[in-house]
């Protein structure tokens, strides 16, 4: 990560946190993520994006931090926003589970030392992986091809429709490991997996991108489809 | 595990040259076959197919030169070997000796280890198989009890390994054998080079489920390999092994062995299927682009040097969750009878039946779980 992106994602942890609506995200300049350098912007690219909105999936869930920096940007842009928003608020629901399971005693164990338990955490983190590695990928095609969304369909398609799939695992694991307490309204666990199930319906949902990127791939026939895939990647 | 990025996949040299190219031979030098033999390829064997893809350079890329190899950077193997399964070529004979068997002798091979076997396996002539897995040792590989003493002549073996993959058709053996004698666990274990024509040896084909003769039994009856056969440290096999894991459990075999299934789908599908056709075709798709990812990232960090244990583990998990579920998705879409006679209805017959080995080959879903709870601090 360059250090410009590592400033940014600490004025984003900093800004953030506690921000109870978005007029500091405003003040401190968010809207001016994608604008160019020399237009007075800060010049980012969509992994800036990306990092940032990872931030603000964890910590501000409920604010328009997306729609603050994409301005009136393509639909098909904030499909790619949401994915990250929901890959950072996975990670944050793998986090907790784990910090909960190696706290709390069940039987005189740590819950984290059952092996069912440690089982369904391993699943829970195969699917979190998933979906930031396809945030990632869709960030680099991207910035590949300068924010066009029409040159990225494919990758936002497959991104927000793998995203999509891994919320209801990371939601009922996460759930699962925590018992009662992660059913509170006190408790932070609702913070991050009622957005989830909101994001999974926004911006397409998993039918909405399994049509488009489905047709996509029978137009391209069996074998054009693996010769899509490579040449639009690595 | 956190804080996850995408390593960068960026192998030296054109790459998309290295693609063209290999696609261009393919086309003139593949089988072809029957479309079954192209799903779950790398089991199929054809040493044709295996000595000419060795003679056009696609075989032990990554050995050195004054070996045979083609001293290629690992990633520029990683894209040939995609092109390979995603076109179903018969790669079984060799695959081992040049995924793992090959590697594993330059890195811990004697001198004369690497003259005697590496050229032939970059030939793409000298086959490998594994031999860990013993009667009272799958999951718990650490119960190996395979012995070999070391006497003046040399080591002497006696023991027995089950479930060994190609060992029929196999030069050698890369077996993880107890050369102390009282040792237990993963201590005091060495891996030995054996050559499967030494006397003393009996291997005993099983029929899998399939009706295939793909693994076998080994019996080692008081068999004597020379003192030079050790490969490594001896007492080191645990360690030995586990970095073979690796080699073994990330690559794009773990998402790409069924692909044939996919394609025949999409081409009986036409270009406008039906919404319920396309929502599968879609959800098929993306799950295949994600794992290309992770399975990318994995290779580079691998080629970086570093030891991706955790994600290699995920990459092997997803893919095979991917792989067991596509074929029974499948299934419950397309109209077919089990004993038609089509590429696709073939096809989805035999992975719906080969489809219960994945998730316990290279490691069982199980022990895979388990080895990402350890990386998540769990264990
Ligand atoms: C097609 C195929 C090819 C193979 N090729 C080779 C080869 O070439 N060389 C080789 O050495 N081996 C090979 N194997 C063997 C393979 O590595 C073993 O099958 C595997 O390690 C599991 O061992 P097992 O079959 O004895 O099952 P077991 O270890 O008896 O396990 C049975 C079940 O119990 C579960 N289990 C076991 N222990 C635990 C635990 N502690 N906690 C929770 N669950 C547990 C397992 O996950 C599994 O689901 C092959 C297997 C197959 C199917």
């Amino acid at each position: 990560m360059s250090a410009a992106r590592d400033m940014l994602c600490d004025t984003a942890r900093a800004v953030f946190t506690g921000a109870s609506d978005i007029a500091p995200v405003e003040e401190a300049g968010f809207a001016l993520l994608l604008i160019p350098e020399a237009e007075g912007g800060f010049g980012g690219d969509w992994g800036d994006v990306d990092a940032v909105l990872q931030i603000a999936g964890v910590t501000v869930p409920d604010l328009p931090v997306a729609e603050l920096i994409l301005a009136d940007a393509d639909d098909r842009l904030r499909a790619a926003a949401t994915v990250s928003l929901m890959a950072g608020a996975m990670g944050q629901a793998l986090a907790l589970s784990i910090e909960h399971v190696n706290m709390r005693q069940q039987f005189g164990r740590l819950l984290g030392k059952f092996q069912a338990v440690q089982q369904s955490l391993a699943v829970m983190a195969c699917e979190v992986r998933a979906v930031e590695a396809a945030a990632a990928a869709l960030a680099a095609r991207l910035d590949a091809v300068g924010r066009d969304p029409s040159a990225a369909d494919f990758e936002i398609a497959a991104a927000k429709l793998r995203a999509n799939r891994a919320v209801g695992v990371v939601t009922a694991v996460a759930h699962q490991v925590h018992g009662a307490i992660g059913f509170t309204e006190e408790y932070d666990l609702h913070r991050v997996t009622i957005p989830l199930m909101r994001w999974r319906g926004a911006h397409g949902n998993d039918a909405h991108w399994a049509q488009i990127l489905g047709r996509q791939a029978a137009g391209l026939g069996g074998r054009g489809l693996w010769e899509a895939i490579t040449a639009r990647g690595a | 595990m956190q804080g996850f990025a995408l390593y960068p996949f960026d192998p030296p040299g054109d790459a998309a040259a290295l693609r063209t190219d290999l696609r261009a031979w393919l086309a003139a030098n593949q089988p072809a076959g029957d479309v079954v033999a192209r799903a779950n390829c790398w089991a199929s064997f054809d040493a044709n197919f295996s000595r000419a893809l060795g003679a056009a350079g696609y075989v032990g890329m990554t050995l050195p030169t004054r070996y045979g190899g083609g001293d290629r950077h690992p990633l520029e193997r990683y894209v040939v070997i995609e092109e390979l399964l995603a076109a179903g070529a018969p790669v079984g004979a060799h695959w081992i000796a040049d995924r793992q068997t090959g590697p594993l002798i330059l890195r811990y091979g004697s001198e004369e280890q690497r003259q005697r076997y590496l050229p032939g396996i970059a030939r793409g002539e000298l086959y490998a198989c594994i031999g860990l897995s013993e009667p009272g040792a799958g999951s718990d590989l650490a119960a190996v009890r395979t012995s070999a003493r070391e006497t003046a002549e040399g080591w002497r073996i006696n023991g027995q390994k089950i479930w060994t993959t190609g060992a029929h058709f196999s030069h050698i053996m890369l077996a993880l054998v107890r050369t102390e004698e009282g040792s237990e666990r993963n201590a005091g274990l060495s891996q030995l080079l054996i050559d499967l024509d030494t006397p003393g040896i009996t291997i005993r084909p099983i029929i899998d489920m399939a009706g295939h003769h793909d693994f076998n039994e080994v019996f080692f009856d008081d068999v004597l390999v020379p003192h030079g056969a050790l490969v490594g440290e001896r007492g080191q096999g645990w360690k030995q092994v586990t970095a073979e894991l690796g080699l073994e459990r990330s690559g794009p075999e773990r998402y790409l062995s069924s692909h044939a299934l996919l394609v025949a789908l999409i081409d009986a599908a036409g270009p406008a299927p039906d919404p319920a056709l396309a929502t599968l075709i879609g959800e098929l798709t993306a799950e295949i682009w994600t794992l290309r990812q992770l399975s990318m990232s994995t290779a580079a960090k691998l080629a970086a040097g570093e030891d991706p244990m955790v994600e290699a583990s995920v990459v092997k998990e997803l893919g095979n969750a991917f792989e067991q579920d596509m074929p029974r998705r499948v299934q419950a879409i397309i109209d077919r009878d089990w004993d038609d006679g089509d590429d696709l209805a073939r096809l989805l017959r035999a992975l719906l039946i080969a489809s219960p080995s994945f998730s316990l080959r290279g490691g069982t879903r199980e022990v895979i779980r388990g080895i990402i709870a350890r990386g998540l601090g769990l264990r």
